[in-house]
């Protein structure tokens, strides 16, 4: 067992352990012979489990490798004692010497308590099926923080390791270890926990130690078996050749050069997780101090410190969603006074209607071809919302059937319904009612729903007015000109009309198109801006891509802008939002969309055939 | 765009809400069944070249949201197309009913020529069928439809409605009955058919360029 204390600047020696024995390797090529042992070498993981008394074992079979050293990576559980032997039973660590073998735990390594519910004794036993200790042959231990090599998992245990056996000539045995490549603890108090005891295999419970290298230890259990070589140190020294200078030389080179690409690695990665890990911590923070600062000093003063700048400016960052629902809520108001109570008469209704029509499906058909298509379109619809609920939002399965909001959707919309028979069901109103339901109860969702619906541009576009619908895109355009006035040529060039991709982002705004944590962003700021941001979002989308686009034909663009990349971000959105001028000539949204409304000339530049 | 066709036909697919019109598209771009699809706002779009009778053939495919109330808005979407798609479903007696509807708006709306396709879609459902083969067969017959049971879940018969549909256009191109170059018909020269045309048997067509419409 070897116990590898050293320091950095140590490690060169301390970690090489060369160990030059001709009548050591006699006997193993006469143990391969007797015992025709392939090179494979099985690796028992014995778990103690302390609750039934029993072992648990893992194997895991490795074949050596030609070309790369074969390695031992250890990711070590809590007090895990680990040790290498033939033996089935496992020997007690010496007394004296304990074989313990310190592994450095660094900053990130992943000590998960838990991981180790019930092994108060873990035996790693390395067996290699020859009969040979795995550690007589070269091999590397090398602790992995991060991640294990083998599937370990299994064992509840992080310890991982890897092992394989070379027919090199000499046998080198070196514990390494990533972090520093230096077996030792940096960590006083997991030094107190992690204990971990590598004992030798039984051929070579003999002790360890080597003048040049006198921080390392392989201590010998008491008990040993009858065919125990001599102790290991001497048996090496005494009958090994010593290792050619040039050899060792080269080798300790090879072995430096690992270790620094090792340790280079590690050190990246922990940069890389410790500004992962801030980045998140930053978030988390900043998400925490902004919903403090919403919930309690914003929202209890909504009325006077909704329009301050401060106050606009934490809104522009995104809303925390804890205080989401609710900030959305007053925000778009209640104009409407819908009450919890107008939303139950609503839905019963719904509820009633449903009922019959199922009762009377084929009664409300014959009625709906003499009434005409009006009525045939009112019936369609509940029978729409049904089918389109199934279709919002598939991919988080909760609104899906059997889903925890499919009622919930159910039932505003057709609340909705009752409540504003004269609009029905339209396609997109589920997604405007998924995305309300995602942030706020039920009653409070049906109000915001009845108020969202019942702005002007959202009526226009619900109740399907072309005509109003053409006004907005037409006064979209103007700021598209004024902003991009080469995308815009281009699409014209190319007939695309603006309707074309504005249909979706305003029907259901932006929550179809775009991911939802971002769909909520603009959500945030629509709440505070009103009905230009969604073309003020448009318009930043068409910026941010406009290089792309340009390059495109109709059909490309037209692909591309009704169904937006997956790997669009939220900061990106927002920064080229910012950027778009939304003052034309001095006008600003209103005015433009008054003027084109006043003016009769409703048909935008684009669609104006 | 470095593609070369001969031809670039403007499709539409039409046809009730949930019959399918979107996951027959996605059949026959992506050749697999789009199981989490939502319902189409307004318009989406797909373009695929296929190669018919030695021509190849970019479509260049309008997929509409099929609720009624939408018509109005999807009805401005018809112009120009050079074939389509109507769509039902064989487990909806009510998405077949609707059909007259739609075909009023293609013929009315878009080109005079323009193609159809009947396609009753759903066929892997038979067991909850509500329109039998003969009847939509024979309703097809009446309004000089084409006909096809189509599956968008297997994708049996996906790829034939949109071959097919191409096919009879081309057929009717080369009969004369259609011409690419009158305006609004839907059919675009590629640059490839542009090369053959500037053979000298047909010198003069070097000034027709890719008609915008």
């Amino acid at each position: 067992m070897a116990e590898a204390e050293p320091s950095s600047g140590q490690k060169n020696d301390d970690q090489l352990f060369s160990f030059s024995n001709t009548s050591l390797k006699q006997r193993i090529t006469q143990k391969h012979a007797d015992q025709h042992a392939t090179s494979d070498t099985t690796l028992i993981f014995q778990t103690f489990d302390s609750v039934n008394g029993t072992y648990e074992e893992d194997r895991i079979s490795m074949s050596s490798q030609d070309s790369g050293i074969p390695t031992l990576e250890i990711n070590p559980p809590e007090h895990i004692h680990a040790r290498a032997t033939t033996a089935e039973r496992v020997i007690p660590p010496h007394d004296d010497k304990p074989a313990t073998l310190n592994l450095e735990i660094s900053e990130g390594s992943l000590i998960k308590a838990s991981t180790f519910p019930r092994c108060d004794f873990d035996f790693v036993r390395l067996h290699a099926p020859n009969g040979l200790s795995s550690a007589a042959c070269k091999g590397t231990l090398n602790r992995s923080d991060d991640f294990s090599v083998c599937s370990v998992s299994s064992l509840s245990t992080e310890f991982s390791t890897t092992l394989s056996v070379s027919n090199e000539d000499f046998l080198d045995f070196m514990v390494t270890s990533e972090s520093s490549a230096v077996v030792t603890f940096e960590n006083e108090d997991a030094l107190n926990r992690f204990d971990h005891s590598l004992s030798p295999p039984s051929d070579f419970h003999k002790k360890l130690s080597s003048p040049q290298r006198p921080s390392v230890e392989i201590s010998t259990p008491k008990e040993t078996r009858s065919k125990t070589p001599a102790p290991l140190i001497s048996f090496f020294h005494r009958n090994l050749p010593a290792k050619p200078e040039e050899e060792a030389q080269k080798h300790r080179q090879e072995y430096e050069e690992m270790v620094a690409q090792a340790k280079k690695r590690e050190l990246k990665e922990a940069q890389k997780r410790k500004k992962q890990l801030e980045d998140r911590c930053k978030l988390e923070e900043s998400i925490g101090n902004a919903a403090l600062t919403w919930s309690q000093e914003i929202l209890p003063n909504w009325q006077s410190m909704c329009s301050s700048k401060r106050v606009r400016d934490l809104w522009w960052q995104g809303l925390p969603p804890s205080v989401r629902g609710k900030v959305w809520s007053l925000a778009i108001g209640n104009d409407l006074n819908i009450t919890d109570e107008l939303y139950n008469i609503c839905l019963s209704r719904a509820k009633e209607k449903w009922n019959t029509f199922v009762a009377s499906t084929s009664a409300a058909e014959t009625d709906a071809q003499d009434a005409g298509l009006s009525l045939a379109d009112r019936e369609a619809s509940l029978e729409l919302i049904k089918l389109d609920i199934s279709r919002t939002f598939p991919h988080l399965c909760i609104f899906q059937e059997g889903g925890p909001y499919h009622d919930v959707l159910h039932s505003i919309l057709g609340a909705y319904t009752c409540y504003r028979p004269d609009v029905g069901y339209v396609q997109g109103m589920s997604f405007i009612a998924a995305v309300l339901i995602l942030n706020m109860d039920t009653a409070d969702a049906f109000i915001a729903f009845t108020n969202l619906l019942n702005k002007p541009c959202q009526m226009a576009f619900y109740r399907v007015d072309h005509s109003l619908m053409l006004t907005y895109f037409a006064a979209f355009e103007v700021f598209f000109e004024e902003n991009l006035p080469k995308l815009f040529a281009h699409f014209k060039e190319n007939n695309l009309s603006s309707d074309i991709y504005l249909i979706d982002w305003i029907f259901t705004l932006y929550s179809k198109s775009l991911p939802l944590d971002i769909a909520c962003r603009v959500w945030d700021v629509f709440c505070r801006d009103g009905e230009e941001f969604l073309f003020r979002t448009a318009l930043g989308i068409l910026r941010l891509y406009e290089d792309i686009l340009t390059h495109m034909d109709f059909i490309h663009i037209a692909q591309f802008l009704t169904r937006l990349p997956d790997d669009i971000s939220a900061d990106e959105i927002f920064s080229s939002v910012t950027t778009v001028n939304m003052n034309c000539r001095n006008k600003r949204w209103p005015q433009v969309l008054q003027s084109l409304l006043k003016g009769q000339d409703r048909s935008s530049p684009l669609l104006k055939r | 765009m470095s593609e070369t066709y001969d031809f670039l036909f403007k499709f539409l697919v039409i046809g009730n809400a949930g019959t399918g019109k979107s996951c027959l598209l996605h059949q026959f771009i992506e050749k697999r069944f789009k199981d989490d699809s939502n319902h189409t706002i307004g318009v989406e779009f797909g373009s695929k070249i296929i190669s018919v009778v030695n021509k190849s053939v970019k479509l260049q495919i309008w997929d509409t949201a099929g609720q009624e109330r939408f018509r109005s808005v999807t009805r401005s979407y018809y112009r120009g197309a050079a074939g389509a798609l109507l769509v039902y479903d064989i487990t909806s007696r009510e998405t077949y009913n609707a059909l007259t509807n739609w075909l009023t708006d293609a013929r009315m709306l878009a080109s005079q020529n323009i193609v159809i396709i009947l396609c009753g879609n759903k066929k892997d459902l038979d067991a909850d069928r509500e329109v039998t083969f003969l009847e939509a067969s024979r309703f097809a017959q009446e309004n000089e439809l084409m006909f096809l049971e189509t599956s968008a879940l297997t994708g049996e018969n996906v790829e034939e409605a949109f071959v097919q549909c191409a096919r009879k256009i081309l057929n009717k191109i080369e009969s004369g009955e259609l011409d690419p170059e009158r305006m609004g018909s839907g059919i675009q020269y590629g640059d490839a058919a542009l090369r053959q045309l500037r053979s000298p048997r047909r010198a003069q067509a070097e000034s027709v360029q890719e008609c915008g419409c």
